[in-house]
Formats: C-alpha cells, structure tokens, sequence
C-alpha cells in the first residue's frame, strides 16, 4: 500500500513540476529529423535517417507559472509561513498552472521512397503530460481553514488537473506535392499506461449564518475524477512489478486511440516560408483498468439538531449517524468502472521565415535536382529569421506562445537557432539550439529560458531536449 | 559552440536556497461549523410534570474523537447561545461526555425567564484554557434542563421555547 501510496504522489506531483510542451527551438529546425515530429509536413533532404534507439530524442521540460523554488526557499530570513501564504495561497491565480512533459524516443526512422518526393518516417515514442491549475480555495481551507469566512464560497472548479502517460506508434508520410508546398501526415497509434484527469468540476463550500444554530454548513458538488491504469500499476507496484506492468501497457497490453499529425511547408517566394502543424488531433478510449469517483449533490447542515418533542420518541436515536447518514445521502461519494474518452492535448504550431545570406550546398545526392535546387527553392540559406506562433489547447482554454528566431548555419556542419518567447510563464524566455553534423552523426542540444540561470532557483521554467541520429543523405 | 549552448547550464547559479525552512512550515487552518442546536417548546415543558427535569439525554457525538480531528485538533473555542422566551427560569446544562459515559466537562446556563437577553458564552479549549484533551476525548453530549419555574403559565411571546445554539471554532494541525 506505501508502494502505491508513492506511486499516486510521485505521479501527481510529477503532472505538477512539469511543464508546457512549446518545442519552438525544434520547430522548423529542418537539419534534425526530429523536427518531422513537430512538423509532419517540413521541408526534409534525407535519403534516410535512424535514431539512435532511446537517445534519438530525450526532452523534458518542467516549470511553474505563478511561483518559484526561489519564491518559498529562498534563504532571505523570512518566515516561510509568511512566504507560502503572501506568493502562493493568496499570490497565485486559478488560472496558473503548474504543467508539463517529458518525451522519450525509443524508435525513430526514416527513409525517402522511390518516389523522391516523398518521405516516410516512423517510431515509438514515450510521453508523460500533465496539468495542474492552482487549486487556489482549496489552499486557503487547508491553510487558512473556513473560520470567519462567513459567506465566502470556495470554489470546487479551481480543482482542474489532467495528465496521462502513452506509448505512441506512429507512422508518418512527408510529400512534396510541388516546387512550392510540402505536405505530411502522421498516423498515431496511442497505448495508454495511465490516464488521471478531474477537469470538469463545479459547485462550492459555504459557510453562512444558520436558520436554527449559529452556523450552518453547505456543500454543493459536482466532481468527477476519471482514471485509468492506476489500480493494475498500484498493485504492480505492491507486487514489484511495475517495470513490467507499465511496459505490458505501453505496447497495447492498456487503453488504445487513434490520432494524426498534420503540417505543411509553404515556399511564399525565393526566400520566404511559412509552415504550420496541427500535432496530437486523437483520442484514446479508456476501458480497462478504469476507476471513476464522483462526487455529486448538495447538503446543508447546522450541527446535530435536537427538537422536542419528536427527540423524545425513540430514546435511542442516534442522531450524528442520522447527520452523517444524511449528508452521504445528499452528497454521495460514489466511483464507478465507466469508460471513457480522453482527448489529447492538440498543439498548433506556425511559423513564417526570411531566409538571407549566402547559400548553403545542399547534401543530398539523388536524381532529384529538382528537389534539391529546382528554382532555387530547396536551397538553404546560412541564415533565417522570423517568427513562430504556438497553442495548446488545456482545460482552462487554449495558451498562446509567440516566439522570434535567428537561425544561423555554418555550412552543413553546424546550426544553431536562438529563440526569444514570449508567454504566460515568462517574458524574457532565450533558448538556444544546436545541431551538430560530423558526417553522418547527428547531434543535438537544445535549452530554454537561459537567462534564468542566473538564478537557477528563481526559474519557473526550464527545458531541454537532445537526441543522437545517423543520417544519410545518399552520398558515399 | 557547444560551450556557448551548455555554459549557461553548466555555470548557472543558484542563491542560496534553505529547504529546512519546510519544516517551519505550519499549516494550521482554524475551522468553525455548529455543533449541536436544542429545541423545546414551552408546551412540551409544561407537559411534564413530578420533577423539575424535563429533559435529559445523550447524544452521540463523533467528530471531536475521529481521529482525523483529535489527532489534529490544537485548540478552540465552543460558542454557545442560549435563547429563552417561555415563562419560567430554566438551566441547562451540557456535559462532555468520553466513550466509558464519564463525565469531562460541565457547561450550565441559568436563564431567566423573557423577556431576558440571550445568554452568549465561550469557552476555550487550549493553552491558557481548559484542556484541550476534553474535546479530543468527547465522543456524546449529555444535555440535561431544568425547569426552575411552574409548568402552568405561558408565555405571552409569539411560540414560546428554549433554544442552546452551539458552535465550534477549531485550529488543526494539517502540517
């Protein structure tokens, strides 16, 4: 039980230390195949590429929007009841969130077909997403409890979190349907480990004068927590299974869904491009191993309440089980095996890009000089800038991120792209990304929010990603 | 480069940060909700007769000894409200009572009979009060009245009785 215990924390508190999954430094980054990921339909002159399995592609991302370690913690001589009080019960909003992912591929390959113009890439890759809103009223009952709050509501729908852990299988095809477009679509197969999500809760706690006693006490609800996989990984984990268990469900021992990528690469002109992808537009439909709690109805009570004379009729009444009894009625806390849908946190990236400077020769080496050069349009240019515009979507609406980029390469061996984003979390987030080419290896190495280092504590947010591939381009 | 791209995180710095600190945290939140309301008509008072007691029982009162709360529960104040609009001087009285029926605590109340004032009162439990362990232990109420006056005359107020209102004020220790 202290095993499964460890298990529910650990995971709800990673859904709460990590963070969104903007990959604007990936994004458009067309030297690394992963940006295929994040991008079905980007511009791609590989005659075939592998990742190396479980190194091709690692990235964590983790952080907090409202506050900091450096917020609570910091050895500034301050009472830390204060601190949590002043930043975090009263200083955070419903609204900030506490959020994350982390993605690990296992496979990835890619090949160009027979028809140069077209690209196939597919894989297995592992994620973990996950969403915690500030659960700001329910802070304040634990922190500061309900006295002298006489008439304030606190509001149960400021619990809002989701998060899940998947296999993805995915297959994907990149075309290039012109001299102008480039078009791709990737077909997932998702293999859900676990799956939690409260999301659509509401009603409230009040306390306010009583009709008869003093006070009286008022509970409306209307809660729901949907989970999938907790129950088989929490005995696993009793049982010191859980390696076995999490991979049995992860390759479609679990719950399945279905979802798609969709992307595009637009040649506007000689050197202007725009892109756009729609990732994650799937669903997984949970119906084996699920749990489901609700909580739903609306009790008032003032205390246990004695009137005579009808008290007096049965000597032996037991009048707080009646009260206890009464309240479980009104508001039962019921759970169920009920299966559900889950849909999957759709991203929306799209960026336009100037490229200038001196052209770079291009590696590839097929009979597809039309591909390659053909008017000029697949030449890359040592140098691109632009901007990058990316959503999420979230249980509390979707969030925005707007991102500036200098992309600079030096021949076909190095790039880098430094990235300047702007969100909810931070306005002053630089990321910087590498890619290194020594022949046919493939590295790179990606960080965000840089400036934070200076105070590494203070960050709310922090995220890298680096993956090792081989890459052919055709030439000996 | 590749200095340019991991110096920021190979050379971050972090201030100095005191995570013992956690353990001064104290979440303590003070939490109210009533506790026992009492209701008699002058009627039923009048009706008995051959005694001055017209009432007295036990009531089973489980929150203050679950564990959740006894095991948590730092101190508090039990607020009472005595309201009498009948004709006659009344007492009551509330005992706290633990699970072998012992007696723990006594509360009385003598009231006059209308028009009078409500009779308000508090009682803290805790440092500086009476022992807070009389809460921890309490599992029912005994609540005892009696009927100082005659059982003949009524009151000329609108639905004459006797009401005890009651509620609790609590700090509990969370952390």
């Amino acid at each position: 039980m202290r095993k499964r215990t460890v298990l529910v924390l650990a995971l709800l508190w990673a859904g709460f230390y990590m963070f969104g999954q903007n990959k604007q430094l990936l994004y458009d980054f067309t030297e690394i195949p992963q940006s295929l990921m994040v991008n079905p339909g980007v511009r791609t002159d590989f005659k075939w590429y592998s990742g190396i399995p479980a190194l091709s592609g690692i990235s964590v991302q983790g952080g907090s929007s409202g506050l900091s370690v450096n917020d609570i913690f910091a050895d500034d001589g301050l009472d830390i009841n204060d601190k949590v009080r002043d930043r975090a019960i009263l200083g955070m909003n419903p609204r900030d969130e506490l959020s994350g992912t982390y993605q690990l591929e296992l496979i990835n390959f890619g090949f160009r077909g027979n028809d140069p113009d077209n690209f196939y890439s597919f894989g297995i890759y592992h994620e973990g997403d996950a969403i915690g809103y500030w659960f700001k009223d329910y802070a304040i009952l634990a922190f500061e409890g309900n006295a002298d709050r006489l008439n304030q509501r606190f509001d149960l729908a400021h619990l809002k979190t989701r998060g899940e852990m998947v296999n993805v299988f995915h297959f994907g095809i990149n075309k290039r349907v012109n001299k102008k477009l480039t078009a791709g679509i990737r077909a997932k197969i998702y293999s859900s480990i676990l799956d939690f999500n409260s999301t659509k809760n509401k009603g409230y706690f009040v306390t306010t004068p009583g009709q008869n006693n003093l006070l009286a006490s008022t509970l409306d609800a209307d809660m729901r927590l949907r989970t999938s996989g907790l129950e088989e990984l929490g005995d696993a984990a009793d049982d010191g299974n859980l390696a076995g268990t999490i991979l049995k469900r992860g390759f479609f021992g679990g719950n399945l869904g279905l979802g798609a990528d969709l992307g595009f690469t637009y040649q506007w002109n000689e050197q202007t491009v725009f892109t756009a992808s729609l990732l994650d537009l799937g669903f997984i439909y949970h119906n084996n191993d699920v749990k489901n709690y609700t909580l739903k109805g609306n009790a008032t009570v003032e205390g246990v309440e004695i009137i005579l004379p009808d008290a007096l009729s049965d000597p032996n009444r037991d009048f707080w089980q009646d009260l206890v009894d009464e309240v479980e009625a009104f508001v039962p806390f019921e759970d169920n095996t009920d299966a559900y849908i889950a849909f999957r946190p759709t991203k929306l990236y799209a960026s336009l890009r100037y490229n200038f400077g001196e052209q770079v020769e291009s590696r590839i080496d097929c009979d597809c000089e039309d591909i390659v050069s053909g008017g000029g349009y697949r030449t890359k240019y040592a140098n691109g800038v632009g901007g990058q515009l990316y959503m999420i979507n979230r249980p509390r609406g979707p969030q925005t991120a707007l991102s500036a980029f200098y992309l600079r390469r030096f021949g076909n061996v190095m790039a880098v792209k430094a990235t300047y984003t702007v969100d909810k979390f931070s306005l002053s987030n630089v990321g910087l990304g590498l890619n290194l080419q020594a022949g046919p290896v493939n590295l790179y190495f990606m960080a965000d929010n840089l400036l934070a280092y200076r105070n590494a504590a203070a960050s709310r947010y922090a995220s890298f990603q680096l993956g090792l591939n081989i890459i052919s381009w055709g030439r000996n | 480069m590749v200095c340019l791209v991991l110096a920021p995180t190979l050379s971050s710095c972090i201030e100095d940060q005191d995570f013992d600190q956690y353990d001064a945290l104290a979440l303590e939140p003070v939490m109210e909700a009533s506790i026992l309301y009492v209701e008699a008509p002058e009627r039923i008072i009048n009706l008995v007769t051959g005694g001055t007691n017209f009432f007295s029982q036990d009531f089973n009162f489980d929150a203050f000894s679950s564990n959740i709360f006894s095991e948590r529960v730092i101190e508090g104040t039990v607020t009472y409200e005595v309201d009498n609009t009948t004709s006659k001087e009344l007492e009551i009285t509330v005992q706290f009572l633990d699970a072998g029926d012992n007696v723990l605590d006594t509360e009385m109340f003598t009231v006059q009979p209308a028009t009078t004032p409500t009779l308000e009162r508090e009682i803290f439990y805790g440092p500086g009060g009476r022992s807070i362990d009389i809460v921890r232990n309490t599992s029912s109420f005994r609540v005892s009245a009696l009927n100082l006056g005659d059982n003949t005359s009524t009151s000329s107020l609108p639905d004459p009785m006797v009401t005890l209102k009651s509620s609790g004020k609590f700090r509990v220790r969370v952390k």
